[in-house]
């Protein structure tokens, strides 16, 4: 019975029906709904603050890296270098895919995907695609060294103590 | 039928409605004995869930088993011992950083059957990504992707992904080294991925660096988002199965009948009307629902099936009795592996992912872009896209069909690549991931 009715209509080219616009309306608003709740679960996964470390650190005097140190810091994922009176710190965080890489007198190897870089952090082979980033380094006045992670420098800028 | 008759002659009393209860609860749970006959395989499979997933009658080509071996059946069988064996290790198991190493200690310790139950877990999840990886090696070398299964197929693929995410997402779970150095890895593949690289990967830890928040987030996708999604999705992929007409199987597997004239299919009143599927006009639609296939045997034809019960319903038996044997077996026998409690300053050296991550790991041992974000995307899509690429309708329903040299070639130039890569990945890479001889 109802179907006749819309074929007419459709036929005899009347103004839409109560029952089109419903249908419409509805579909509007199942549509907006989806949209809206897909937009707003993204937005509620996705974390307000987060509690990262503190990007500036201390590590100790500098009496503490005698000449000729390489050592990583654990906590603050850093290599501490010393040749004479220079000091850096380089990240041991591999550019590739965020491994941690080992540090040794020749370089910095990647135990994950076989990165390598040099003493400086410069890649030498392997799939990383960027040397490994130098941190800004200041001596406080209290004698500390400061690393600060959020501070980048060139490659090869060394700080002298 | 059952209660009917026995209603008639009862009475009453109290004592009647004792001593007839058992049985009548059996019969309200069972609403036919077993069947003996045609008739009443028939009338079960439509009073009884577990049959009733089932069509009444199945094609005996089916039923052989070297055309399906059996292996999607397996997948299936492992995802429910996963299911089963996930809730109960939910009981120790706790989302946290700083319990969840002991708690899978405990599990050795304290937890009786834990280690056993553990080694199922885990088992069954390295079994489950072989069987749906061989199961869409066997759907592609019959040709079983072809029309009208080609959506089948690509739910089958979105399967297989999400097969292989819930494995990822659960060997993070014990929080020893292997899962801390692959959620960092695995988070900064996902960071390559153009555009949306960088959100998804804050998305996925809930945080700038692997923590706390990540583990929370992956425990949520294991046991909850992952299995809800792929239970819907395996649910959809039988649906389809029964709805394009049962497995597929090669044109002389039937007998062609030339469709019905109009005019009689007016005077067969069961008969649903047709959709516009003309590639299929040997079809028929019987009382048994809109079921694509000969299930209807009309006039006198060779009849090609045989009945779900008990024919398929043995064989499903069988195979579940074999994957839960084989995993039990193998529980008891090797313990699934835990490595060292984490330690953020030193990944294992070399760190090497599961078996069937291995190739993915070469891979981006060449390119982070290319290896794990690139190359994998082309694979994904191409994957998708093989049935409405291989549009010919010959060789369905047999293995290596010779009309489908091409396809299958190129298939299995894919499968012995992939392969390739695991076992490259697997020996013969060493510390630091550099090239070593296993011999
Ligand atoms: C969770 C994973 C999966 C489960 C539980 C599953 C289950 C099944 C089962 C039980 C069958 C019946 C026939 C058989 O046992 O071979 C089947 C058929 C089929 N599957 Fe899957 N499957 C899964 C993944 C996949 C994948 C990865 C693909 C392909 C990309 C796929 C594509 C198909 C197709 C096209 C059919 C119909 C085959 C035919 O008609 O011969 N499935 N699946
Ligand atoms: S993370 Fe260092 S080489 Fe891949």
């Amino acid at each position: 019975m109802s179907d006749k009715h819309n074929a007419q209509e459709v036929e005899s080219g009347e103004p839409v029906s109560r029952r089109k616009v419903l249908a419409w309306l509805t579909s509007m608003g199942l549509f907006g709904s989806a949209i809206v709740s897909i937009v707003s679960n993204l937005v509620f996964i996705k974390p307000r603050a987060t509690y990262g470390k503190p990007t500036r650190f201390a590590i100790g005097t500098p009496e503490q890296f005698p000449p000729g140190t390489r050592i990583a810091l654990g906590d603050q994922k850093v290599a501490v270098i010393r040749e004479g009176d220079k000091m850096a710190a380089i990240s041991v965080v591999c550019t590739h895919l965020g491994c941690i890489v080992g540090v040794a007198d020749t370089g910095f190897a990647c135990p994950c995907h076989g990165s390598r870089f040099d003493q400086d952090g410069n890649v030498t082979g392997g799939p990383a695609p960027k040397p490994l980033p130098w941190y800004e380094l200041s001596l406080a006045p209290n004698g500390e060294l400061e690393v600060d992670k959020g501070k980048e420098i060139e490659s090869g800028k060394w700080f002298t103590v | 039928m059952v209660y009917g008759m026995s209603k008639n002659n009862q009475k009453n009393n109290f004592l009647n409605t004792v001593t007839e209860m058992p049985k009548a609860i059996w019969d309200s749970v069972f609403r036919n004995n077993l069947p003996h006959t045609d008739l009443g395989r028939s009338k079960t499979s439509f009073t009884n869930f577990f049959l009733h997933m089932h069509p009444v009658k199945v094609h005996k080509h089916t039923l052989k088993p070297w055309f399906t071996m059996g292996l999607g059946l397996m997948s299936l069988f492992l995802f429910m011992i996963l299911s089963v064996t996930g809730v109960l290790l939910m009981f120790y198991y706790v989302p946290s950083t700083t319990q969840a190493y002991d708690r899978m200690l405990d599990l050795r310790g304290s937890v009786a059957f834990g280690v056993f139950l553990r080694n199922m877990h885990r088992w069954s999840a390295h079994g489950m990504v072989a069987a749906v990886f061989l199961h869409m090696c066997r759907v592609f070398f019959t040709g079983s992707y072809k029309k009208p299964r080609e959506f089948n197929w690509v739910l089958g693929v979105g399967l297989f992904l999400l097969t292989l995410f819930s494995s990822f997402t659960g060997y993070l779970l014990p929080w020893d080294q292997l899962a801390f150095w692959a959620i960092t890895v695995g988070t900064a593949i996902a960071g390559y991925a153009p555009v949306v690289g960088e959100q998804m990967r804050f998305l996925l830890l809930g945080d700038t660096a692997v923590g706390q928040e990540a583990l929370l987030r992956f425990y949520v996708l294991h046991v909850a988002v992952l299995p809800l999604v792929m239970t819907g999705m395996v649910a959809i992929h039988f649906w389809r199965i029964r709805k394009d007409g049962g497995l597929s199987r090669p044109d002389d597997a039937d007998i062609v009948i030339t469709p019905m004239p109009a005019v009689a299919a007016n005077v067969m009143p069961a008969t649903i009307e047709q959709p516009q599927l003309n590639f299929l006009s040997k079809a028929r639609y019987g009382i048994q629902g809109l079921v694509r296939g000969p299930f209807t045997k009309v006039g006198n034809v060779p009849d090609n099936t045989v009945f779900s019960y008990p024919n398929l319903l043995l064989a499903e038996l069988f195979v579940f009795v074999l994957t839960v044997a084989g995993v039990v077996l193998v529980s008891a026998y090797f313990n699934a592996p835990l490595e060292e409690p984490v330690n953020v300053l030193h990944p294992p050296n070399p760190a090497k992912a599961p078996w069937y991550f291995l190739g993915l790991q070469e891979q981006v041992s060449y390119s982070a872009f290319w290896g794990g974000v690139g190359i994998p995307a082309i694979e994904v899509i191409i994957l998708m896209l093989v049935p409405y690429i291989d549009r010919g309708k010959k060789g369905v329903g047999k293995w290596f069909a010779k009309e489908r040299l091409l396809a299958n070639t190129l298939f299995l130039i894919f499968v012995v690549v992939n392969i390739l890569l695991i076992i490259i990945g697997t020996f013969f890479r060493g510390q630091n991931w550099e090239f070593v001889s296993p011999f």
